[in-house]
């Protein structure tokens, strides 16, 4: 289990949550492959997603607006949009 | 049924695209609820956008994002330019377009970029809002309608 405290640098904002994902990606893309997945400090939000949309507001209910979580979209290898 | 039409002329070289206006802000029932308990939000700036079909997400200014305090949902989104491939940052936030009729998006994934200072627009519409609207464009008329 991995916890923000004392002593312990976090170096940018969402970077626990990403290492969280990425333990979990392999075991994630067997099942959900697709879906949208939110995590928040070492918890994962209850539900997998279709949409972005559907899963910030997931994220809404569960966490509250107090504080950031990542939204990610699950699969094997991570997709890389072509942005002009 | 919501419809806005607007003149756009491809052919005019200094023509930069079917823009039009927009307003980003932090996810519209968190600013509701804010309001709710006496908070007071200053009224978002309203900047131009680009309709870009060839987005495939919608992308705004990194200024912009900062300023409007949208909440960030990735510190590390990868996209590929034409200069290589990197990392962005990807927020959610609440998208409406003043003076269109269209409905406000409550809550739509952005990107943030860096735009040229002499662009004529801070927002670039990708395929992620455009897939919610029907755009036309009339090359005759020489003017792009949107219905949602």
């Amino acid at each position: 289990m991995i916890r923000r405290g004392v002593g312990m640098a976090v170096a940018s904002p969402l970077e626990i949550e990403l290492k969280i994902f990425e333990d979990h990606r392999r075991e994630w893309a067997q099942s959900h492959l697709g879906k949208f997945v939110v995590i928040r400090e070492d918890t994962v939000a209850k539900g997998f997603f279709d949409e972005y949309e559907d899963a910030f507001r997931a994220g809404i209910q569960q966490f509250g607006v107090e504080q950031n979580f990542l939204i990610k979209q699950i699969w094997k290898t991570e997709p890389v949009y072509f942005v002009a | 049924m919501a419809i806005y039409e607007f003149p756009w002329n491809p052919f005019d070289p200094g023509d930069p695209g079917p823009c039009i206006k927009f307003s980003v802000a932090r996810y519209a029932d968190d600013i509701e609820y804010g309001k709710s308990i006496g908070l007071e939000y200053l009224e978002p700036p309203i900047p131009t956008a680009l309709i870009d079909t060839g987005s495939p997400f919608t992308i705004i200014s990194k200024v912009l994002a900062k300023n409007c305090h949208l909440f960030l949902t990735n510190p590390r989104f990868p996209i590929r330019t034409l200069n290589g491939d990197c990392e962005t940052e990807e927020y959610c936030g609440s998208i409406s377009f003043p003076g269109s009729g269209l409905p406000r998006i409550p809550a739509v994934q952005i990107l943030a970029r860096d735009f040229y200072k002499e662009a004529s627009y801070s927002c670039i519409i990708g395929r992620n809002i455009l897939k919610r609207w029907d755009v036309r464009f009339d090359g005759q008329g020489r003017t792009v309608t949107i219905k949602v």
